[in-house]
């Protein structure tokens, strides 16, 4: 039963995160629209490219899915709503997402494509930037529940949310996050404009459907792992707990979805500069403060 | 240990055997590169199986990231990465098939010479394996990950050096 119950929650965010994503490119809101776009891509020629690594290219997007319903599996909905309460939870929700490079990369490199072969290997690069943050700012967080359980961590944000206690990480979370979810402005693996849908360019049809509903599930997964780690999950006033999650994780969402569309793209080089010269000192000096306060005044 | 462990157990051992020898039998450095990392996330879900659930969880993740990064490598470097043009992945074939042989000799030794004894005591809840893992890294093996640290880090540095070109001089 919670797993019919998360299946359904599951699908429904996805659906509103599209919605969502269609709002913040076309300024739009229209119910229907990711439910035809859907409809059409299925109905649509599967076009199979000469002399590609076939296996990597069906693999691909099938791996990235299966990444982000695992990586979803650790997230609490409501207190005893989560597939799986891992005691390792936040770490397994990082080794699950480190998948989506693998996929991105045998996807990219499958198709025996120029374009979307360097979308699959700017993604390596894109991912040596913020795969140290994700992790430096989950440390702090467990640090605080002294645990990695992602239910513990939840509640251990009941006198004060972690947005406040570790503002820091916060920041530098929702940064990786978006660089993980390949979102604007550091969306090189498929930039539109720039590679010709990068690692999107050789898909059509149903496997570019399977690839989209996978970026989905990792979007859903952030922005859940956003609302669990430092906005309290469910915890909230009046509401009922599961509709505080989904609230939050919709927000998140939204925010991530629309604030990069209105800065200039960022190469992967300068990303990752940005995110060691700058991002990993930061991250450091918000796991020692993290680890003063929790010594000195616990809340 | 449960009949539905020891099958799962079997199951991701036979797997990270079998990609084992995919390795060696593709054509493609990237094919062989993602093999190998399917074998050791096989060896990762084993630990997990066998409920060492922080080791596990660790070794899927690590190896994600370090395989990933020696494909670009292997395609950097090699004149052939796709395996177009079917070149030999094998090498030194006697010499290798008598290190295998004697390798496997001898693990088949250690394995039935060890003193196997009774039944394992159960295994402590996966937080107390972290905390139990915590003690033992900020005690008597800090000084190997320290050192290992300090070799990566210089390694890094040094690595950095080569890689930046001299910058010319002004006449």
């Amino acid at each position: 039963m919670t797993l019919a119950i998360i299946l359904f929650a599951l699908a429904l965010g996805c659906y509103l995160i599209a919605v969502l994503e269609d709002w913040a490119v076309h300024g739009r809101l229209d119910p229907l629209r990711p439910a035809v776009s859907a409809l059409a891509l299925l109905g649509r020629e599967q076009v199979l490219p000469r002399k590609s690594d076939r296996l990597f290219f069906e693999v691909g997007p099938v791996l990235l899915l299966v990444a982000g319903l695992l990586a979803v599996a650790v997230i609490p909905l409501a207190p005893g709503l989560i597939v799986t309460d891992l005691a390792t939870g936040a770490l397994f929700l990082n080794a699950a997402l480190a998948y989506v490079l693998v996929a991105l990369i045998m996807a990219g490199w499958g198709p025996n494509g120029a374009y979307a072969m360097i979308g699959g290997w700017r993604f390596l690069g894109q991912f040596v930037a913020y795969a140290m943050l994700i992790v430096m700012t989950i440390t702090a967080v467990a640090m605080r529940a002294e645990s990695l359980s992602t239910t513990e961590i939840v509640t251990s944000q009941a006198a004060l949310w972690n947005v406040f206690y570790q503002p820091i990480g916060f920041v530098l979370f929702v940064i990786a996050a978006m660089g993980l979810a390949w979102l604007p402005p550091i969306d090189l693996p498929t930039g539109g404009g720039d590679l010709a849908g990068g690692v999107e360019a050789e898909y059509t049809g149903a496997r570019l459907a399977v690839l989209r509903l996978a970026r989905l599930v990792i979007v859903l997964a952030l922005a859940s792992a956003t609302a669990t780690f430092y906005l309290g999950g469910w915890l909230g006033p009046w509401l009922p707990a599961w509709a505080w999650t989904a609230a939050k994780t919709l927000a998140v969402a939204a925010a991530m979805l629309f604030l990069g569309r209105h800065l200039p793209r960022l190469r992967e080089a300068r990303y990752l500069a940005v995110s060691w010269k700058l991002g990993i000192p930061l991250a450091l000096a918000n796991i020692i403060l993290v680890g003063v306060i929790a010594l000195v005044v616990p809340i | 240990m449960s009949v539905a462990q020891a099958l799962f157990l079997i199951f991701f051992g036979a797997a990270a055997v079998w990609f084992g020898i995919v390795v060696f039998r593709t054509h493609s450095m990237v094919r062989s590169a993602i093999a190998l990392l399917f074998s050791q996330t096989a060896v990762g879900a084993m630990f997990l199986v066998m409920q060492a659930e922080f080791l596990g969880v660790l070794q899927i993740m690590m190896m994600a990231t370090e395989m990933s990064v020696m494909a670009i490598f292997m395609v950097m470097f090699m004149m052939d990465p796709g395996g177009m043009g079917k070149m030999d992945m094998t090498h030194q074939k006697r010499l290798s098939l008598w290190a295998g042989g004697i390798g496997l000799v001898a693990a088949l030794a250690v394995i039935w010479g060890a003193g196997w004894t009774g039944p394992v005591p159960p295994v402590p809840g996966a937080a107390e394996q972290a905390a139990a893992l915590g003690r033992e890294l900020l005690g008597r093996s800090m000084f190997i990950f320290e050192a290992a640290a300090l070799m990566i880090l210089t390694a890094m540095v040094a690595a950095t050096m080569v890689a930046i070109a001299p910058r010319e001089e002004d006449d």
